[in-house]
């Protein structure tokens, strides 16, 4: 079996508020030495691979798929890493396109691919956080799409997918090749890597490939379907007004009080 | 004109009151410009729903009662989807922001060739076209867009748009799609459906609500939350850091991929107030910080917060409030 994972660099969604400014001409964010890190819910999606694999026995080749700048090949070292088979870079700059020049340029490289039984994406990118993506790489494949998994069990020649859902949860049989989008659960935060296969990983395919490769001309970011007019970072609050007390109990009966007074219940 | 779609998911005849507020967000929005509005009513029993969509702003509602859409929903809703902007010529498309408008809203724009902003907190007209608003990088920034398309597709999330009162007086047409759906063979398959039963109040209509973070150090510590939240007649929520833990299941999460809540007061217990969560529970009207940690990000969002174990405020508080709200 055949499992791409669709991961993206992002800067580091964990940024204190504090820390965290933009640049409203060019509308990016403007933060200091921006640690670069693989998207949450693409972490998760990594870790629904590879506990997939672990349940068929090992019988799951894992290819990891990014598109965006050069740096970007750390973090699929980093899935390699994490044992990944193999990894794709689809070198470009990928926050000038929209989400449907996206998915057509990682839908192209997922054709390049040998037979593919499974394509797994974050529920939504930690930065933009559009949730578009994964499903649009399915419309572009012709492939079914199920969002918001966060579990897969194989069931004899098929598999079984948790859904979640607002209020609960759905099981769904999948009987074939699909796009899933992943959403965190408690069985699917991501290891870490084991050291022997860091080392390991550096000795695994890394391609890279370039728009034009895929047979896309200069214009993949030409004519986006949304435009951003602008970006701004909200005002700070004002900090809570602090109860005190001689001790926890008083501090506790104060707050009930100035609960009541406040007519908040 | 603007003509205006509202697509949703019904559940056996009921209309959410999400839904009931997006459909006043759009009737307000088409009647500006004298466009439509048209409600796509999907899902078995949508039929029952009409009257209540045409009091409440529907010009027109579409509805599809395909077993496939409960069944298949994903691939069904696209198709009578599809359908139904077809038969209504919308040039705007709205979405809740749920799991079933986050699934359907990129299919259609994906096979609309539409414009999509998803998440959307808000709108307005600005030099005879729509921007959106949306929070991203975690809450952290707000950015304001707008569609390059004929068509544009927004979810929305709750809170953006007010149900209008319902005026039974409204007149409306309700038709069926005439749409017949065979699940294609490929197509993934709901085998069961298990929805929480929670003795408490839903979040999403709590009056009060207690939250716990990684700060409780285990799911039994929860229970402190639900001897308060019984006090005060609250839902118990959680921080995605508990889900994770396994301490609570995923739909308590709060915040910007969990809930969004609007109680009149928030108890955030053990929680640090990262940017993500602070997303789903910033429309309190009152929040409640309780941390050991004096500089948690928490207090800068709070009303009124007490730096402490929560261990030896809880029961305190329990207490008193018990006895202030019996006089
Ligand atoms: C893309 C993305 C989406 C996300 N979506 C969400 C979301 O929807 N909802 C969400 O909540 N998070 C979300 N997060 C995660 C978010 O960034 C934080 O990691 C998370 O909210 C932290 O949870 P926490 O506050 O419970 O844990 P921590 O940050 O670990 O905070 C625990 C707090 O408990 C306090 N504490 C410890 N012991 C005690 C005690 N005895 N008494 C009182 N206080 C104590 C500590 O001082 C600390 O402030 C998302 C992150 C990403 C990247
Ligand atoms: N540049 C990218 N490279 C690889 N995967 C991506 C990229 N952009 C989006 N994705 C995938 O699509 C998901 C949803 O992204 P988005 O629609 O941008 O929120 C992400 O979690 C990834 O799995």
């Amino acid at each position: 079996m055949h499992v791409v994972v669709l991961i993206k660099q992002v800067l580091d969604p964990e940024i204190p508020a504090r820390a965290f400014r933009v640049d409203r001409l060019l509308q990016v964010p403007n933060v200091d030495r921006a640690p670069y890190v693989m998207s949450v819910f693409d972490g998760n999606a990594l870790e629904v691979a590879l506990k997939l694999r672990e349940a068929k026995g090992g019988d799951v080749k894992i290819t990891a798929v990014s598109l965006g700048p050069k740096g970007a090949e750390e973090m699929l070292r980093k899935a390699l890493a994490l044992t990944a088979d193999a990894a794709v870079l689809i070198n470009a700059e990928a926050n000038s396109m929209d989400s449907m020049g996206k998915a057509k340029l990682l839908a192209a490289a997922i054709r390049t691919l040998d037979a593919v039984d499974l394509i797994l994406a974050g529920r939504q990118a930690a930065d933009w956080e559009a949730g578009q993506v994964g499903v649009m790489v399915a419309e572009e494949l012709g492939l079914p799409c199920v969002p918001f998994v966060s579990r897969i069990n194989p069931d004899g020649g098929s598999l079984k997918l948790r859904r979640e859902l607002d209020d609960g949860y759905q099981t769904i049989r999948l009987p074939g090749p699909a796009v899933l989008t992943i959403t965190n659960d408690e069985t699917n935060v991501l290891r870490s890597a084991k050291v022997k296969d860091v080392m390991m990983a550096a000795r695994k395919p890394l391609t890279t490939l370039s728009p034009a490769d895929l047979g896309f001309s200069g214009e993949a970011a030409a004519d986006p379907a949304i435009e951003t007019l602008d970006l701004t970072v909200p005002e700070p609050r004002k900090r809570a007004e602090m109860i005190e007390g001689e001790n926890l109990q008083a501090g506790a009966r104060a707050l009930a009080r100035r609960l009541l007074e406040l007519g908040a219940l | 004109m603007t003509n205006v779609l509202v697509a949703a998911l019904v559940g056996n005849g009921a209309v959410s009151g999400a839904v009931l507020d997006l459909l006043g967000g759009a009737a307000d929005l088409a009647a500006q410009t004298g466009g439509q509005v048209t409600v796509a009513a999907l899902g078995p029993g949508a039929a029952r729903c009409a009257s209540a969509l045409i009091s409440h702003g529907a010009d027109l509602v579409l509805t599809c009662e395909e077993d496939a859409l409960a069944t298949h929903p994903g691939e069904a809703g696209a198709l009578a989807l599809v359908a139904a902007s077809q038969a209504t010529g919308a040039t705007v498309i709205l979405f809740p922001a749920d799991t079933s408008g986050r699934d359907w809203a990129p299919r259609l724009a994906y096979r609309l060739g539409a414009g999509l902003v998803t998440d959307v907190t808000g709108w307005a007209e600005a030099d005879g076209r729509l921007v959106w608003s949306r929070l991203v990088f975690g809450g952290k920034a707000e950015a304001k867009m707008a569609s390059r398309r004929p068509v544009t597709i927004a979810t929305v999330k709750p809170g953006a748009a007010k149900a209008r009162r319902p005026d039974p007086e409204r007149t409306g047409e309700a038709r069926d799609l005439g749409l017949t759906i065979t699940p294609d063979p490929a197509w993934p398959q709901v085998l069961e459906t298990a929805v929480e039963q929670s003795s408490g109040p839903k979040l999403e209509e709590a009056k009060v609500i207690v939250s716990g973070g990684r700060g409780l150090g285990g799911p039994e510590n929860f229970r402190y939350l639900a001897q308060l939240g019984a006090v005060l007649g609250a839902a118990v929520g959680a921080s995605r850091a508990a889900v994770d833990e396994g301490w609570v299941p995923a739909t308590w999460q709060i915040g910007q991929t969990g809930k969004a809540v609007a109680p009149d007061l928030y108890i955030a217990v053990g929680i640090s107030g990262a940017s993500q969560h602070l997303v789903g529970c910033s429309r309190s009207k009152v929040i409640v910080a309780i941390n050991t940690d004096p500089d948690a990000p928490i207090f800068e969002h709070a009303r009124l917060g007490l730096v402490g174990d929560y261990k030896e405020v809880l029961p305190t508080l329990t207490e008193a409030l018990k006895e202030m709200l019996q006089k």
